[in-house]
C-alpha cells in the first residue's frame, strides 16, 4: 500500500518488524500476526516518532535560538561541539544528565520530583494532537485544538506544585508568579483562538490549516494573531514576560532549587512549550504546512515540502520570540497582570467581534473568500 | 502569602558582588530592608599600615575593582600630601586623563549590569564589549586591565608610549556614537520607562542627610561635584559640565550617568591635546630615597627615618564614578603610613537603602539597586 500518512508509516513498519521476529522464530509467527497486536506496536511506533521528532526539534530550536541570540548580541553563539555548535546542546544534556541530582532536606518528596516530570510529559503529550503536515496526524481528533490548548494550560499546576515543594520562598514566588500569570493570559488566548474558530468552523487543527487555503488568517484575524502571540510569549514565560524565572530578583524562580536532570526537565519543557507555541501561531494564522496558491508548484511537490514549509514557518515565528527576547526588557508583575487583564482581554473580544463581522461578510475584497463559506 | 524576611544575598543574581539584602515582604511589597555589609572586608585600612606608600597602590586597585585608577588617585593624592611631594605637570594630567577613562569604564560597566538586572540582555554585551576597548588602552600603557598600579606618591611609573593618544580619540570616536546606541536602547524602550520611572526615589535634602553622593546626588537635582566645587588634579583647567537631572528617582540616576560619560569623553579629549604637546617627567625627582627601595628599612635606618622624617597628614577627596570618595593618610615618619582611612561612597549608598527600597515591589529591588552601582570591594574594604 502506499504510505500517504506517519500512521501508515508506522503501521507498516510494525507489521513488518512482526513478520521479522515470525520468521526468525517460526513457532512465534501464528499469534504474532494479531490485528490487536499490530495495531498497538504501530501506536508505539507512531509514539516514538512523534517523541523523537519533537525532542530533535526542540533541541534545534535551544541551538537556533542561542545562535539566533549571539548575533543580535554582536557574538557567535556556541561555536565549538560539533559544526558550528549543533552538539553543543547535546553535550549540555549529557553534563546535566551526569550530575547529580540532590533535593533540600526539607523539599517535599513527592511535589518535588513528580512536578518536573510532570510538566515534561504534559508539554510532550501535546506533540500528540499539533500536525505538523498533512497526514502527521490521522485527523480522527475533532477538537484537537482544543486538547491541545488544555493540554497547554496544565503547565501552571505543575510549575506551582514543584514551586511549592521546594520549600524555598523564591521558589514559592516565581511559582505564585507563573500562576497568576498563565491565569491571566489564558483568557485571551482563548479568546483569539475563538476568532479562529468563527472563521473556520472548526476546532480541528487539520480543518483549520485547510480553511486557509485561499488566505492565511494573519491577514483578516491581525488583531488575534498579535493577541494570540503576546498571550503566548506570557505562556512560555519568555522576555519579557519571563517573570516567573526573572533571574535578577528571583534567582532562578520556580526551579531554583533543581539542578541535574530534573533541571534538564525544566529546560526541555520549557522548550518544548515553546515550540508548540510556535507550531500553534503557524496553524491557526500562517497556513500550516500550505503555501498560497499562487506559488509556482516546484515549490510544493518536492518531497517532504509540507514539513520543511512547516519548519520554516515555525523556526521564523520562533526567531521572532528570540528577537523580542534580545530587544526588550523585562516587565514587572503588576505591570504585567494589569496588561493581561485591561489590554489584552479587551483587545481579544474586539478580536472576536471582528471575526464574527468576517463570517457575516464571508468574503473580503481582497483576500477573496474561506473555502466553508462558499468560495 | 503572609509576611516575611528573604535574603537577598550574599549569593544574589541582584548583589553584584557579596553583600546581603534582607528584605521583609508582603507578597510582593517591601515593608522593610536591612542592608548587611562586610562579606568582603579584607582589612586594607590595616593592611596599609605595614606596607610602604607605594605599596598601599596594589591595594587600592582591589579596593573598587572596576574604578582602580580613581582610587590610586585617591591614596596618592593624599599620600603625596603627608609626605610632602608634588607631582610632575605632565603625571598630574595622565592621572585625570586616567580617571576619566575609568570613569567611563566604570559607568559602561554599570550601564551593562544594570540593563542585566531589568532582563535586556544585549546591551550587557555591547556594554562588555566597548569597555574592553578602554581596558585595551589601560593595558597598552599600564600593562594591566583591572590592577593597574600605575601611579606612584610623586607621579606616575611610566610615560605613555608611542601613539597612545591616537588610538585613545579612535576609541573615543567609536564610543560617542555608541552612547547614542544606549540611549536609545534605554529610553527609547516604554517599558524601560515603565519600570524605571518614579522608582527608588530620593530627594536632594535626604541625600544629603544620609550622606549620599555621586550621581545619586545629582540625580535629585544637586549639582555638587568635587571636580567642579574643589577641583583637583588638573580639572581647573579643563571645560566639562556636572550632569544633573531632576527626577530624583533611577532614571534619572540612569541620565545623569549617560551624561557623565560624554562629559568624561570631554575631559579625555582635552587632556589628550595637552599631553600631545606638553612632553616632560611624569615621576618627581625629588622624593623620599626610600619611595623607591625594594627592601624595608631595618634597624637604625628604620629608626632613623622614623626619626628625622618629617611627618604629616595628608586628606584628599575625589569624585570617584560611585560618588565622592576620601582618604585620610597620617604620617608619622617612616616608611609606613602610620593610619590610612578612606570614605566609600558606595557604602554610605547602600547604608540609606531603606530610604529608597520601602515601598515598592520585590521586582523593584535590581534596577533599584542597579542605579546605586554597588561595588562590594570598596565598601567593605
Amino acid at each position: 500500500m502506499a504510505i500517504t500518512t506517519l500512521w501508515d508509516a508506522a503501521y507498516t513498519l510494525a507489521t513488518g518488524l512482526l513478520w521479522l521476529v515470525g520468521r526468525i522464530i517460526p513457532p512465534l509467527a501464528g499469534p504474532l500476526a494479531n490485528g490487536d497486536l499490530i495495531w498497538g506496536l504501530s501506536a508505539l511506533v507512531f509514539g516514538a516518532i512523534l517523541l523523537g521528532a519533537s525532542m530533535i526539534n526542540t533541541i534545534m530550536l535551544i541551538w537556533f535560538e542561542r545562535k539566533l541570540l549571539g548575533r543580535f548580541m554582536d557574538r557567535r553563539g556556541a561555536m565549538h561541539v560539533g559544526y558550528a555548535g549543533l552538539l553543543q546542546n547535546f553535550a549540555d544534556g549529557l553534563k546535566l544528565f551526569r550530575k547529580n541530582t540532590f533535593k533540600p532536606r526539607e523539599a517535599d518528596n513527592l511535589g518535588f520530583y513528580s512536578g518536573p516530570t510532570a510538566y515534561m510529559v504534559t508539554s510532550l503529550l501535546m506533540f500528540g494532537v499539533l500536525p505538523i503536515s498533512s497526514g502527521w496526524s490521522d485527523g480522527s481528533l475533532p477538537l484537537s485544538m482544543l486538547l491541545a490548548l488544555v493540554i497547554f494550560s496544565f503547565a501552571p499546576l505543575f510549575i506551582f506544585i514543584s514551586a511549592w515543594s521546594s520549600n524555598n520562598k523564591y521558589s514559592l514566588m516565581g511559582g505564585m508568579r507563573s500562576a497568576a500569570q498563565m491565569i491571566a493570559y489564558e483568557v485571551p488566548i482563548l479568546l483569539a483562538v475563538v476568532a479562529v474558530v468563527l472563521v473556520s468552523g472548526s476546532f480541528d487543527l487539520n480543518t483549520i490549516v485547510a480553511e486557509q487555503q485561499n488566505y492565511w488568517f494573519w491577514g483578516p484575524l491581525l488583531l488575534a494573531m498579535l493577541v494570540f502571540s503576546i498571550g503566548m510569549l506570557a505562556e512560555m514565560e519568555r522576555i519579557p514576560f519571563d517573570l516567573p524565572e526573572a533571574e535578577a530578583e528571583l534567582v532562578e524562580g520556580w526551579n531554583t532549587e533543581y539542578g541535574g536532570m530534573l533541571f534538564a526537565y525544566f529546560m526541555l519543557a520549557d522548550y518544548l512549550r515553546a515550540l508548540a507555541g510556535s507550531i500553534l501561531i503557524v496553524l491557526l494564522f500562517l497556513g500550516g504546512w500550505t503555501l498560497p496558491t499562487y506559488v509556482p508548484s516546484i515549490l510544493t511537490s518536492f518531497p517532504l515540502a509540507g514539513i520543511f514549509w512547516f519548519l520554516l514557518k515555525t523556526y521564523a515565528v520562533f526567531g521572532v520570540f528570540v528577537w523580542v527576547r534580545a530587544s526588550l526588557p523585562r516587565v514587572r508583575t503588576d505591570q504585567l497582570l494589569r496588561i493581561g487583564w485591561m489590554r489584552m482581554i479587551p483587545l481579544s473580544l474586539v478580536a472576536v467581534l471582528l471575526a464574527a463581522a468576517l463570517v457575516l461578510v464571508k468574503c473580503l475584497p481582497v483576500f477573496g473568500c474561506i473555502p466553508s463559506m462558499g468560495g | 502569602m503572609s509576611e516575611m524576611w528573604i535574603n537577598m544575598g550574599p549569593q544574589h543574581p541582584m548583589t553584584h558582588g557579596l553583600w546581603n539584602l534582607r528584605v521583609h515582604i508582603d507578597g510582593e511589597r517591601i515593608l522593610d530592608v536591612d542592608p548587611e555589609m562586610g562579606y568582603l572586608h579584607r582589612g586594607i585600612e590595616k593592611i596599609s599600615e605595614d606596607r610602604h606608600y607605594n605599596e598601599v597602590i596594589t591595594l587600592m586597585d582591589r579596593t573598587c575593582y572596576v574604578a582602580g585608577m580613581a582610587w590610586e588617585h585617591l591614596y596618592v593624592q593624599a599620600a603625596e600630601q603627608a609626605l610632602g611631594v608634588q607631582p610632575p605637570e605632565r603625571a598630574d594630567w595622565i592621572r585625570m586623563m586616567s580617571d576619566e577613562f575609568q570613569r567611563l569604564a566604570s559607568h559602561i560597566m554599570w550601564y551593562a549590569a544594570f540593563v542585566q538586572d531589568l532582563g535586556l540582555m544585549s546591551p550587557f554585551l555591547y556594554g562588555m564589549r566597548d569597555r574592553d576597548l578602554i581596558l585595551d588602552l589601560f593595558q597598552s600603557y599600564t600593562g594591566g586591565r583591572l590592577t593597574y598600579e600605575y601611579m606612584r606618591v610623586g607621579g606616575v611609573r611610566n610615560d605613555l608610549p608611542e601613539g597612545f593618544t591616537g588610538r585613545a580619540r579612535q576609541v573615543l570616536d567609536w564610543m560617542e556614537p555608541r552612547l547614542v546606541e544606549y540611549d536609545r536602547l534605554c529610553m527609547g524602550s516604554d517599558i524601560f520607562r515603565r519600570r524605571c520611572d518614579d522608582l527608588g526615589v530620593l530627594k536632594a535634602d535626604e541625600c544629603v542627610r544620609l550622606g549620599v553622593t555621586g550621581p545619586m546626588l545629582r540625580s535629585a537635582g544637586s549639582k555638587r561635584d568635587i571636580r567642579k566645587d574643589r577641583p583637583y588634579s588638573r580639572y581647573a583647567q579643563v571645560e566639562f559640565d556636572v550632569a544633573t537631572a531632576d527626577s530624583a528617582d533611577v532614571t534619572g540616576r540612569y541620565l545623569v550617568r549617560m551624561e557623565e560619560m560624554r562629559q568624561s569623553i570631554r575631559i579625555v579629549r582635552q587632556a589628550l591635546d595637552w599631553l600631545d604637546s606638553h612632553p616632560g617627567p611624569v615621576l618627581a625627582d625629588r622624593l623620599p630615597r626610600w619611595l623607591g627601595a625594594p627592601y624595608a628599612p631595618i634597624g637604625r635606618e628604620a629608626y632613623l627615618l622614623k626619626r628625622n622624617y618629617p611627618k604629616g597628614v595628608g586628606l584628599s577627596a575625589v569624585e570617584e564614578p560611585h560618588g565622592e570618595a576620601c582618604a585620610y593618610v597620617v604620617n608619622e615618619g617612616g616608611e609606613h603610613p602610620y593610619r590610612v582611612k578612606f570614605r566609600s561612597p558606595v557604602f554610605a549608598n547602600l547604608s540609606a537603602a531603606k530610604s529608597y527600597l520601602v515601598g515598592y515591589h520585590v521586582a523593584d529591588i535590581p534596577p533599584i539597586m542597579g542605579s546605586v552601582d554597588v561595588c562590594v570591594g570598596e565598601v567593605d574594604r
